[in-house]
């Protein structure tokens, strides 16, 4: 589904760069649920900006889903992400001033669906995160669970083969959380690769491998090792 | 993708509502001072026969003494009688009219409406068809009744009405100058602007006033009929005593018109008339040397100075302050988009390309322009009616017609398009990875 290798990122002033990764290799496969820990500043994201097409990088490949996406243009990075990718940030990212139906709408405006399909589509993502009856709200109306529910309903409305999620739950008390954590559950069970950024050590156990960034780098590959081998016996 | 961006661009509306009114004010008192002065400078100098213009001569000759002459005077712009005689026996151009204004104390005959005095002019036959000067009943005097000076008449539909009512009056005849006139057609309403065909000496100026009434021109002259009008005698005048003294004089006081084939006639008519001038001296007349000019509408009309100095800086003034209202509104854009750089990540990051983004953005600052467009409309009304109070001859050329309104949407539409432009562009340029993590 994804793969970099030796992949790397240099921020650049005039005064000085910084190497935000290096050296940077990682294979997800497709149907995977892979959390990515590591200290703040290790450059978790801006591997899932990089993954999420949203960063150019300095060197190394990244094949997304068979295709490689060095030196694509914006049009081309932007197709992709919308056909192949979802987002859920965590602090929701929501348009404040479209109600859901709007706000799951954005995605597929742009993928050039007819009102049928995307009407079909919204309600059906809408429906899978237990909002349906709250379609013509507006975000501010809601909890922070339910705004991050409607994220995940966003992301999910394109039917993306890869959903990115940076701290899913980093804005929500211990209670929403589960319930966040266990809808991505629920979607990665259902064939969708999941690919999280999370600082929470709990959560990150609930994933099948963990992969650990240190100063840009994956640092420990033991674990993935042994949960794919486990998920495959 | 435009019905979408529209419609988010109307929600924007409503999002900063104070910074939205701000805009749309600013945008629409900007349009509106440009319009309501352009429209006037419009009308003022708008072509009134576009299709004719350019062959509708004015001849101009310099027939004053030679004391004070330097070269580059302008020539009288009307004519003596011996000059418009001559012309119009000339048969030059195809065709040729001489016009002076006269008034007239009209008795209807009808005990309800006394004696009146009312003002028309008297061309000749020609005139009708060189000014396209449309018929309600009857048709202008014949070519056998001008040359045997009958006493026709044509009246304006409004004289008409006030004499007949809506009944068609060919065939009666109205009284004045101690003569029965026999009304031989009605004029339909025919306001041409500028009034073109009398810019001076007219009842009203270049922009108000009607002729009541058209009399065939040697008709007028042999009642002895005077001239409602400048006279311009500027060497000895008269030499010889009364009516047929005056027109045997040097004084001008008739204007004149020739209608060309083309375009192409102008210069050859021009010709004709320094030969006619040169003939002239031979007859001791014309004492200053060769002097003369063959104007059409448009030369003729900037010649007298249609369009004032004053309503061509009024408007160039007004566009500076349309200028200085589009640096604003791109300020006031600038805030609007820059808070607005975290829709702009989040709509990157699910798929919308910078050409969506410049898209999206540059629709909703159209719509501002539209908004802004509709309200100028109305302050632009506004501001015509208030140049209409300051004279009837403004009152004449303020207002506005489709090509003006049409004009007045566009403009906003165009400047607000413009003034979006900068701020456009730079919400295109917003990082999205940076915008996602701020949230």
């Amino acid at each position: 589904m994804l793969r970099m290798t030796n992949l790397s990122k240099v921020y650049r002033t005039h005064m000085i760069e910084t190497h935000a990764l290096r050296g940077f290799d990682i294979h997800v496969r497709p149907g995977e649920f892979v959390a990515v820990t590591g200290p703040s500043g290790s450059g978790k994201t801006t591997f899932l900006n990089i993954a999420g097409l949203l960063e150019e990088f300095s060197g190394g490949d990244y094949v997304l889903d068979g295709v490689n996406v060095k030196g694509m243009d914006d049009n081309a990075r932007s197709k992709l992400r919308n056909e192949k990718l979802g987002f859920i940030f965590q602090g929701f990212n929501l348009i404040p001033d479209l109600n859901l139906f709007d706000n799951v709408d954005v995605p597929l405006r742009y993928r050039g669906f007819n009102a049928a399909e995307r009407k079909r589509r919204i309600e059906e993502a809408l429906g899978r995160v237990g909002l349906s009856s709250r379609i013509r709200h507006y975000p501010a109306e809601l909890s922070g669970g339910q705004q991050q529910r409607v994220a995940i309903a966003r992301a999910l409305a394109g039917a993306p083969k890869l959903l990115l999620a940076d701290e899913p739950t980093g804005n929500l008390d211990s209670q929403m959380a589960r319930s966040v954590m266990e809808l991505l559950e629920e979607i990665n069970e259902q064939g969708t690769t999941i690919l999280m950024v999370t600082h929470d050590p709990e959560l990150a156990a609930r994933a099948q491998r963990n992969v650990h960034i240190i100063d840009g780098q994956v640092s420990d590959l033991m674990r993935e090792a042994t949960a794919y081998a486990a998920n495959n016996t | 993708m435009f019905r979408y961006y529209f419609q988010l661009g109307l929600r924007s509306l409503r999002r900063n509502p104070m910074l939205t009114t701000l805009m749309v004010v600013t945008l629409a008192v900007g349009v509106a001072a440009s319009m309501a002065t352009f429209t006037v400078l419009y009308v003022m100098s708008g072509d009134p026969i576009p299709h004719k213009s350019d062959r509708l001569f004015v001849p101009r000759l310099d027939n004053a003494p030679l004391a004070g002459y330097a070269e580059g005077d302008e020539p009288s712009d009307q004519m003596t009688y011996q000059d418009a005689s001559n012309l119009l026996a000339s048969g030059q151009g195809l065709r040729r009219t001489a016009v002076y204004g006269t008034n007239a104390a009209i008795e209807s005959g009808r005990p309800d409406l006394p004696p009146f005095l009312t003002n028309g002019i008297a061309p000749t036959r020609d005139f009708f068809a060189m000014f396209e000067v449309p018929m309600l009943y009857g048709s202008v005097w014949s070519a056998a009744d001008e040359t045997a000076r009958k006493d026709v008449i044509v009246l304006s539909r409004e004289l008409s009405e006030k004499m007949f009512g809506s009944a068609n009056p060919v065939g009666k005849t109205v009284r004045f100058e101690d003569t029965q006139w026999q009304i031989v057609g009605v004029a339909d309403t025919w306001n041409p602007l500028p009034r073109y065909h009398r810019l001076i000496n007219g009842s009203g100026g270049s922009f108000t006033g009607s002729e009541q009434y058209f009399l065939p021109f040697q008709t007028a002259v042999r009642h002895e009929m005077g001239n409602s009008g400048n006279n311009n005698c500027s060497g000895a005048g008269p030499t010889e005593p009364g009516y047929q003294g005056w027109l045997k004089s040097e004084c001008d006081w008739i204007q004149f018109w020739f209608e060309g084939k083309a375009a192409a006639d102008q210069p050859r008519l021009k010709e004709f008339l320094a030969a006619y001038v040169t003939d002239q001296k031979k007859l001791g007349r014309f004492p200053r040397p060769v002097n003369v000019r063959m104007e059409n509408v448009m030369e003729w009309m900037k010649h007298l100075g249609v369009v004032s100095a004053d309503a061509k800086l009024s408007t160039w003034l007004a566009f500076g302050f349309l200028l200085v209202c589009l640096v604003n509104t791109v300020g006031l854009l600038l805030a609007k988009f820059s808070a607005r750089a975290g829709e702009v990540g989040v709509r990157r990051a699910l798929g919308a390309t910078k050409n969506d983004i410049f898209r999206q953005f540059l629709t909703e600052a159209a719509v501002i322009g539209l908004v802004g467009g509709l309200i100028g409309l109305l302050l632009s009304f506004g501001g015509l009616w208030l140049i209409s109070m300051q004279s009837d001859g403004m009152a004449v050329v303020a207002r506005m017609d489709w090509a003006m309104l049409a004009l007045t949407l566009s403009l906003s539409l165009v400047a607000s398009i413009l003034a979006g432009l900068l701020p456009t562009w730079r919400a295109c340029q917003v990082t999205p990875a940076l915008q996602l993590k701020t949230q």
